[in-house]
């Protein structure tokens, strides 16, 4: 047990910070991004017994974060409670705009995108290895190579048009 | 006009705070299952409690009429087999933790679950039924003691108590545990759901 701990810290440690990038770029929220972190080292804690080392560890509990990031707006009581991401970057942009209203407005036109197109642009942000991205993602990587090229056009224009308003 | 990689640089700039350590994390996890835990534990105390104040009537005082022993008999009774059934019912969860077995943790709240609905349902009239005939045979001798007025008081009183607890304050505690049982559950499942 005891060994088992100290695996999930030194885990936790070095990947809470990358999975906790992606369940904020998901929802921009910070509340809801400690909530969906938790959830997914929960998981984590809870599957580690079974992880077999057939990939990465970090391969694995982005997969495991990504169902989560799914899972949790997908839940209809969630979107009736919190009305969706959308409207969550809105009521944040204010408290974003005086910090960095750059920063501000990407996640506002990350929130734009599709919510699986979502979870892979954070991936590609965080530059995650393409293999690893279709692995996490169930895409093959050259239909992932495609649609990442046509997710990057589509934010760097929702960024350039927002930014020009 | 920005470009793609300068977006990403602006993204990876942006440096984020994860405010919840490891072990935070794990407490916090626990934190609910253990509140449920907690009241039901508390709970089994408050009945304990009651039993030992009313056993404590007749190691103490002296009564003269049987019925007086026999009402305390039916409340000892009452309490005590009330209080080995939700003895069970907290064992189902307090002995698996729910973050190292998910699965048999979350089946048997569900047991749980579905045995609070029979305690506040069919259990809950006999165990009213069964102090509602202690509190007839105790009275029989304690009334001889009172005024009128006392008795009237008493009488009322026990009435409307009883009335209260089976209507207003029964409806309200089975309203409150079914949403939180059935919030803890659906956050588990989904929880679970996820990784098999």
């Amino acid at each position: 047990m005891e060994q088992k701990d100290k695996l999930f810290k030194e885990i936790f440690d070095s990947n809470s910070k990358k999975i906790f990038h992606l369940c904020y770029g998901y929802t921009g929220d910070t509340d809801a991004a400690n909530d969906l972190l938790q959830e997914t080292f929960l998981k984590v804690w809870q599957n580690l017994d079974k992880f077999r080392n057939k990939s990465l560890i970090s391969t694995w509990i982005y997969r495991i974060a990504v169902n989560t990031c799914l899972t949790y707006l997908r839940s209809e009581k969630r979107q009736a409670k919190d009305e969706l991401t959308d409207n969550i970057i809105e009521n944040k942009i204010e408290e974003f705009s005086e910090k960095n209203e750059q920063v501000a407005l990407l996640y506002k036109c990350i929130s734009k995108l599709e919510e699986n197109d979502r979870l892979i642009i954070t991936m590609v942000l965080d530059e995650l290895p393409y293999h690893e991205i279709a692995d996490i993602s169930g895409i093959s990587e050259g239909n992932l190579r495609v649609k990442i090229h046509r997710i990057k056009q589509k934010l760097t224009e929702l960024y350039n048009q927002y930014a020009s308003v | 006009m920005q470009a793609f990689d300068q977006i990403q640089e602006l993204w990876q700039k942006h440096d984020v705070a994860v405010n919840v350590s490891a072990d935070e994390m794990l407490q916090q996890a626990k934190k609910e299952v253990n509140g449920l835990k907690f009241k039901s534990a508390l709970n089994i105390i408050g009945m304990l409690a009651s039993f030992i104040a009313i056993a404590a009537l007749l190691i103490f005082f002296h009564f003269e009429s049987w019925t007086t022993y026999v009402g305390i008999s039916i409340f000892l009774i009452a309490i005590l087999s009330s209080t080995i059934v939700l003895y069970r019912d907290h064992r189902l969860i307090s002995n698996k933790d729910f973050t190292v077995h998910p699965k048999e943790y979350l089946k048997n709240l569900k047991a749980y679950q579905v045995n609070r609905y029979k305690i506040y349902n069919s259990l809950f009239w006999v165990y009213t039924f069964a102090i509602s005939l202690g509190i007839v045979f105790y009275f029989i001798e304690i009334f001889s003691y009172l005024s009128m007025f006392q008795k009237a008081f008493f009488a009322i009183f026990t009435l409307v108590w009883m009335v209260f607890c089976s209507t207003i304050l029964r409806k309200a505690v089975i309203k409150r545990e079914k949403e939180r049982i059935a919030l803890l559950i659906e956050k588990l499942e989904r929880i679970s759901s996820q990784i098999s």
